[in-house]
């Protein structure tokens, strides 16, 4: 078990985390995709922490998980918030930064 | 001093037009004559008091203005010289082109435009002045280009009849075509002198720098120039359409002075011509050429303007043909008295034309001799100095050329010169018979003519009659003064005065016969020339050379404009400039299409720009292995 | 042997549950799945020797945070019609893959480059975490309490009910 495979699943859990924040319309999925993100440099974090034998990384990884419990929160009131202006989850209605006109 | 010779006319030109300019509708009839007769008045005076100099035995006069150009080798400077030749051509360009401006004060009396008119007319004045007094070929190019200028003005002047603006653009684009010959002669000149100064003076004691065949080519290029100005072969037909303008501006632009030009340059260039002579040949025998083909084809016109105006191009011819076989003060000689009786027949005519009511047709006139009796008997005087009958001016001038022809064994030009004089006799008597001496068809009441269009006829006879004893050369007992005065290269050819006498009786021989043949055809009754016969047709047609002209040379041009102007300049140019607007605005749509309000894309604009980075440090950074 | 297995399966569901996660249609599937994924993480920390971290990670991360999330989600009770649209879903994910593969391969060259050995060590325990928070992370810790604070303000704030902000409006 060496540290390359933590990194290789940091590395592909951070990607895919950003490639469902880009693609989905879905804020919820959003959301979790930000969260996964996250995670992933958790994960990072609990790794050096082994390889330096250190115990700094584990506190840092701990004071992030309450990061993310907070941004969870401000995460989920939003939606909420969004939802009851436009009845609607998806990200492509809320269009109100559209003022350029196409002229012909 | 010179230099106010010039400039007074260019200023009167200018004051005349800022009045004429500021209010076109008052006429400021005595204002316009006084400034428009004094400048040239002016300018006579002083060019007498320069004559009278040089002839005392100062040298040279010449006086600079100011440095104008001065990038590296090429110096030019605004600067006038008056030298023996230049002397010669202002004495009688400033006197006869006075007694014009005082004949068209009576002429052009009743036209509005009378105040433009006087303005032009001081502009030429003062650019041909300019021609003759420049110190440098640049100098001379630009009083050369004025006068084309002017000359369109002028012909086009009646410009509400769409035929003058033609003839005036004829003028114009022929003189251009000659310019464009003459441009490249100097340019080459200035090559080839590789920077050694550019003034007349420099270039004659530099001239032997220059190799033979440039300087062939060299002289070529200018006699092009002299084609165009001086109308001989092949770029004269602008010159009988040139008549379309009033007749002061024929007589003196299209007769005494601007078609001159060209015989002037050469004789100027003389330094430069003596060195090649087979390019003289060349030039003598197109002035042969043109000679001969103008008096065909004025015995068979009609109008009184036209018949002076292909008698000018033969004359011209004549100059051509003695400054071609090196004799340039002969040559200079026959402008000078071909100024004064070719300046009183244009002025005469325009007499008849103005008494007839603006009649122009010889067939339509015809026993004037009775009523115009001053006009009849200048102009009189005046056909027989063009005939060559002693002892009027032409006799002498005409004489000095044939035997300079004969001398130095160019017979078939010597024959040519000889057979064009009696063409020339032939028909200008006939001219003088069909105005004057005939009966006319009807009788018709005469419009007075006003004083200052008569008096200078008187003036100009009496140079007529008298001019040509300035250049008696010995065989008649005088010094050829003017030929020594001149001190132009002579070609060193002497004949017997035996066989000049004989070379004389014969010019007057067939002078003679020239005018008892027009005696015989035109003094009693006159018919019009019918066009049955081919021969006859062809000659009555100018040999059809404007429509062979149209022909081969008009038309493919304005095929290729019209190609131009509908395919290739929309289709083509503007297309590709409405294709690289067209397609720079569908890229700025596509461009704004990028910017559609929704957060998501956004990102993944900045996802792209993070994988274009790592994708650049990963493998042109070398980041990985 | 058996870590590595274990790691094995672990990864497997932390790749499966995240895949699954941004593939699904529907909200709640996804939840479920990033559930899993998050389980699989905290069996990680456990793996790595934080013991305490992943005593941590179950409590907060799966237990409050995917718990709310999922509560949320069926609050909003949106209907199979209502969910969004995605008619090109996985042309956008494919596409989006290809865009970030660099990225990923970047950031694990780069994090290649950290030293390649695990020392061993005790395990991390609470014992150990106590002990750091309060020395060394005690200033962290103690923004940490404010930045909750202000978080929960906030997540009320922002989820009042429209009726007083209405009332506010005019």
């Amino acid at each position: 078990m060496t540290p390359n495979m933590f990194f290789l699943l940091t590395s592909l859990l951070f990607s895919i985390g950003l490639v469902g924040l880009v693609s989905r319309r879905n804020l919820f999925v959003v959301y979790m995709s930000v969260e996964l993100m996250l995670s992933s440099i958790n994960l990072l974090l609990a790794t050096l922490s082994k390889i330096l034998g250190d115990a700094s990384g584990s506190v840092i990884a701990l004071l992030m998980i309450a990061v993310i419990a907070a941004e969870a929160a401000l995460f989920l009131a939003m939606i909420i918030h969004l939802y009851r202006a436009k009845k609607s989850v998806d990200s492509d209605s809320f269009t109100a930064l559209k003022g350029v006109k196409v002229h012909d | 001093m010179i230099s106010f010779i010039v400039l007074l006319p260019f200023l009167s030109a200018a004051l005349m037009s800022v009045v004429y300019l500021s209010n076109t509708n008052t006429k400021h009839y005595a204002f316009y004559t006084t400034v428009g007769i004094g400048a040239p008045v002016l300018s006579t005076l002083l060019s007498f008091m320069t004559g009278y100099e040089l002839l005392s035995g100062s040298d040279t006069v010449r006086s600079t203005l100011f440095e104008w150009v001065n990038i590296g080798d090429f110096n030019i400077s605004v600067a006038f010289m008056a030298d023996r030749l230049s002397v010669v051509m202002l004495s009688f360009i400033t006197l006869i082109g006075t007694l014009i401006h005082i004949y068209a004060a009576g002429y052009m009396k009743d036209d509005p435009a009378y105040g433009k008119f006087f303005s032009y007319f001081n502009l030429f004045m003062g650019s041909m002045l300019l021609l003759v007094l420049a110190d440098n070929p640049i100098m001379m190019f630009i009083g050369w280009e004025l006068v084309g200028l002017c000359s369109y003005l002028l012909i086009g002047f009646y410009h509400k009849e769409s035929a003058n603006i033609s003839a005036a653009n004829k003028a114009f684009i022929l003189n251009r075509i000659g310019d464009f010959g003459f441009i490249m002669g100097i340019s080459l000149l200035f090559v080839s002198l590789e920077g050694s100064g550019f003034t007349f003076e420099t270039i004659e004691t530099n001239i032997h720098l220059i190799d033979h065949d440039t300087l062939s080519l060299i002289g070529l290029l200018l006699f092009v120039g002299a084609m165009g100005k001086s109308a001989q072969i092949p770029l004269y037909v602008w010159l009988p359409d040139a008549m379309a303008g009033p007749t002061p501006v024929s007589a003196l632009i299209h007769a005494a002075t601007m078609v001159t030009a060209g015989v002037y340059m050469v004789a100027r260039y003389s330094f430069l011509y003596v060195e090649i002579p087979d390019i003289g040949l060349f030039i003598a025998s197109i002035g042969a050429g043109s000679a001969l083909f103008a008096a065909i084809i004025a015995s068979y016109q009609n109008d009184i303007k036209k018949i002076l105006a292909y008698s000018t191009m033969s004359q011209l011819g004549y100059m051509f043909i003695a400054v071609g076989l090196g004799a340039y003060g002969s040559g200079i000689f026959h402008v000078f008295t071909h100024a004064f009786f070719k300046a009183l027949l244009f002025m005469g005519a325009g007499a008849v034309i103005i008494a007839l009511h603006h009649e122009q047709n010889i067939f339509k006139m015809g026993g004037l001799k009775r009523e115009l009796k001053l006009v009849y008997i200048t102009m009189f005087i005046a056909t027989l100095a063009i005939s060559g009958i002693p002892p009027f001016a032409g006799f002498f001038s005409k004489d000095a050329i044939l035997v300079a022809a004969f001398a130095s064994e160019h017979y078939f030009i010597w024959g040519v010169g000889s057979l064009t004089a009696m063409l020339t006799a032939f028909y200008m008597f006939r001219l003088l018979f069909t105005v004057f001496h005939a009966e006319a068809s009807e009788i018709k009441k005469l419009h007075a003519l006003p004083k200052s269009m008569t008096y200078p006829l008187v003036f100009l006879a009496f140079g007529s009659a008298t001019a040509g004893f300035l250049g008696l050369n010995a065989a008649y007992g005088g010094s050829s003064w003017i030929n020594n005065f001149l001190a132009l290269p002579e070609s060193e050819l002497h004949l017997a005065h035996s066989t000049e006498y004989m070379l004389g009786a014969l010019n007057v021989l067939l002078a003679f016969l020239g005018m008892g043949l027009a005696y015989k055809m035109f003094a009693k009754n006159m018919r019009e020339v019918q066009a049955d016969t081919f021969m006859k047709k062809l000659v009555i047609n100018k040999f059809y050379i404007d429509e062979i002209y149209a022909f081969f040379a008009l038309k493919p041009l304005l095929v290729l404009s019209r190609f131009i102007a509908n395919v290739i300049d929309p289709k083509i140019f503007d297309g590709f400039i409405n294709l690289s607007v067209l397609g720079y605005t569908r890229a700025a749509f596509l461009f704004a299409k990028l910017q559609n309000s929704k957060v998501r894309y956004y990102a993944l604009y900045i996802l792209a720009g993070i994988s274009a980075i790592s994708y650049y440090m990963l493998f042109k950074l070398g980041v990985l292995s | 042997m058996l870590e590595i297995s274990i790691f094995f399966i672990l990864a497997a569901f932390m790749l499966g549950g995240s895949i699954a996660m941004i593939t699904n249609k529907q909200t709640l599937f996804s939840a479920f799945g990033f559930l899993v994924a998050m389980i699989g993480l905290a069996g990680m920390f456990a793996l790595l020797e934080s013991r305490f971290l992943a005593l941590a990670q179950i409590m907060v991360s799966v237990g409050a945070v995917v718990v709310l999330s999922m509560l949320t989600i069926l609050t909003i009770n949106a209907k199979e019609e209502n969910l969004p649209k995605e008619p090109h879903k996985y042309k956008w994910i494919f596409f989006t893959s290809v865009l970030v593969l660099p990225f990923t391969f970047l950031l694990y060259k780069t994090l290649t480059l950290l030293p390649q050995s695990f020392s061993t060590m005790e395990t991390i325990t609470s014992k150990v975490v106590g002990k750091a928070l309060f020395s060394e992370w005690v200033l962290p810790f103690e923004i940490i309490s404010i930045l909750l604070l202000s978080a929960m303000v906030g997540a009320i704030v922002i989820a009042r009910k429209e009726i007083v902000k209405k009332e506010e409006h005019s």
